[in-house]
């Protein structure tokens, strides 16, 4: 999967779970000091992330990605192009 | 003062010797302990106790049942059949005592009798008066323990006698047991309130001279009794509540070697279990219990934490099966009717419960982290979690992969129960509420959320 494709995914998933207009979302953005995801968020978030892309995470390296751009670098070596 | 540097191991030290979690954590002791009696520094050397045949005694049946209502006979000897099996072949609980004045009492000797058990060694209690003594002999006893009051509170405001007049009452019960082939065991009763030095010494020491020709299993045994639970463990504590100085003075003045020494203490300023461990390290070898602390008033010293504290002190199980602490429990609550406090050591419905998610958090990484030692093995109590809002997708994931019964890369990762965290959250905040979750609800959610494993866990109970 392509990188852009990749990033336009994740930041509908965050918008859709975070309740955020995607439009304001920037890679630099923090999920928990920007986005305000709490502990039971952030978990929603890698689970929201698991279901959209089919994959089991290990969550402890899942829930140590911080920010918006953080996670499209994840998911991008995770998934081959 | 010269720093210390930070040492930055690659492996943690854990410290196993000391917290090995395949038993409870041991006790060590580095060298002796100090204690200053009539001017002098006596020492005792708490290391001895691992050589020394130290053991628990047991009166459930007797002062247990000053604090409920009377065991029927059959329960009295199935939790006899226990306490037999908790404290396994070399009798770590070694002699339990009756009362003998009902026929429920008598009853109930012969039928634990009749077990053919060799430990724990069957004796009686009585007051020190003849016509107590003829129910000690009637029911062959070799032992009996003996009430001989020692305090002035008792002598003269309760017995209504003179100091002389009491200590020849004693000893003429003593003298009579003696003759009957009964072994005395002298209770002190209230003797941390007593006149050690005007009446206790003077009366242990007659009492001693008079079994000292006797064989060693008819010399009589003291049982110090803590009767008001003023006993004190720390060290240069003044007499006569200092329970270091009681036990050398009966040691060193009166000639009881640890042996014939018993400590029988009560709760009353929440001092009872240590109290009982203080007297095993200072000297007496025998601590005498009741099953979960019931006792007259405030209990005493709970016979499930003695036997933990044996561990602790021996550094090993001596043939204890700790799992018996467990079935007792189940026994008392579901057969005797008896209610046991939720947050009660060992055997309570939380002892390893945890409720908050941080702990949670940790239990799920390494039960090691927030659990004393291996419950599920040792007591087959696997540590749980009380869901509430404070326990987290953590507590959550335990208690799932617990009911669901998972096993390493089976157990499910905190964002598969994620859904089931937020109709918890969900009950708080939204529905306003302020109880826990109850086992059933969240039953009901594992039945939506996973229905296969449900279905799966569901066939294998």
């Amino acid at each position: 999967m392509k990188r852009d494709e990749i990033a336009e995914r994740v930041i509908r998933v965050t918008a859709r779970e975070l309740k955020t207009n995607p439009e304001q979302i920037k890679f630099d953005h923090h999920f928990a000091h920007d986005l305000g995801a709490d502990s039971l968020k952030s978990i929603e978030l890698v689970a929201a992330f698991e279901e959209e892309f089919d994959l089991d995470l290990n969550e402890e390296e899942a829930l140590r990605v911080q920010t918006v751009g953080g996670a499209v670098d994840f998911f991008t070596e995770l998934i081959p192009g | 003062m010269d720093g210390r540097p930070l040492q930055d191991v690659q492996q943690p030290n854990l410290l196993k010797d000391i917290f090995p979690h395949t038993i409870p954590p041991r006790i060590r002791f580095e060298d002796v302990i100090e204690e200053t009696i009539d001017g002098r520094v006596a020492k005792f050397d708490p290391r001895r106790v691992i050589d020394r045949d130290i053991h628990v005694t047991d009166t459930t049946f007797r002062d247990g049942q000053q604090a409920r209502p009377p065991y029927t006979k059959e329960q009295m000897t199935r939790i006899y059949a226990m306490f037999s099996r908790l404290g396994g072949e070399r009798g770590v609980i070694r002699e339990t005592e009756f009362f003998l004045y009902t026929k429920n009492d008598r009853a109930t000797i012969d039928a634990c009798r009749e077990l053919g058990l060799r430990y724990p060694k069957i004796t009686g209690w009585i007051r020190a008066e003849m016509g107590d003594l003829r129910l000690v002999k009637e029911m062959g006893l070799r032992e009996t323990g003996m009430l001989t009051s020692c305090s002035d509170y008792h002598i003269f405001h309760k017995q209504k006698q003179t100091r002389k007049e009491a200590m020849a009452a004693y000893l003429r019960v003593v003298e009579a047991a003696l003759e009957s082939g009964v072994r005395p065991r002298c209770h002190l009763e209230d003797v941390t309130r007593a006149d050690l030095k005007g009446f206790v010494i003077p009366f242990v020491q007659r009492l001693e001279r008079l079994t000292e020709k006797q064989p060693e299993h008819m010399r009589v045994k003291i049982r110090l009794c803590d009767t008001m639970g003023f006993g004190v463990s720390f060290p240069n504590v003044a007499e006569p509540r200092s329970i270091p100085k009681l036990i050398w003075r009966m040691k060193e003045e009166c000639g009881i070697p640890g042996e014939r020494l018993e400590w029988h203490g009560h709760n009353d300023f929440h001092k009872v279990h240590v109290n009982g461990a203080t007297a095993w390290i200072y000297g007496a070898d025998a601590l005498n219990t009741t099953l979960f602390g019931l006792g007259e008033r405030t209990g005493n010293p709970p016979l499930e934490g003695a036997v933990m504290e044996y561990i602790a002190l021996k550094g090993g199980l001596c043939g204890i099966d700790l799992s018996v602490i467990t079935d007792l429990a189940k026994y008392f609550q579901k057969e005797v009717r008896a209610s046991i406090p939720a947050n009660y050591p060992f055997v309570g419905r939380d002892f390893n419960t945890t409720r908050a998610g941080i702990h949670a958090g940790g239990l799920r990484r390494n039960e090691e982290i927030y659990t004393i030692f291996d419950t599920r093995k040792l007591l087959n109590r696997p540590p749980r979690v009380a869901i509430t809002d404070k326990s987290g997708t953590d507590g959550v994931a335990l208690w799932v992969n617990e009911f669901l019964g998972l096993k390493g890369k089976e157990r499910l990762s905190l964002t598969k129960v994620v859904k089931i965290q937020r109709w918890v959250m969900d009950q708080y905040e939204k529905e306003g509420r302020l109880t826990a979750i109850s086992e059933e609800e969240l039953e009901e959610q594992v039945r939506h959320y996973f229905p296969e494993l449900y279905a799966r866990a569901k066939s294998r109970a």
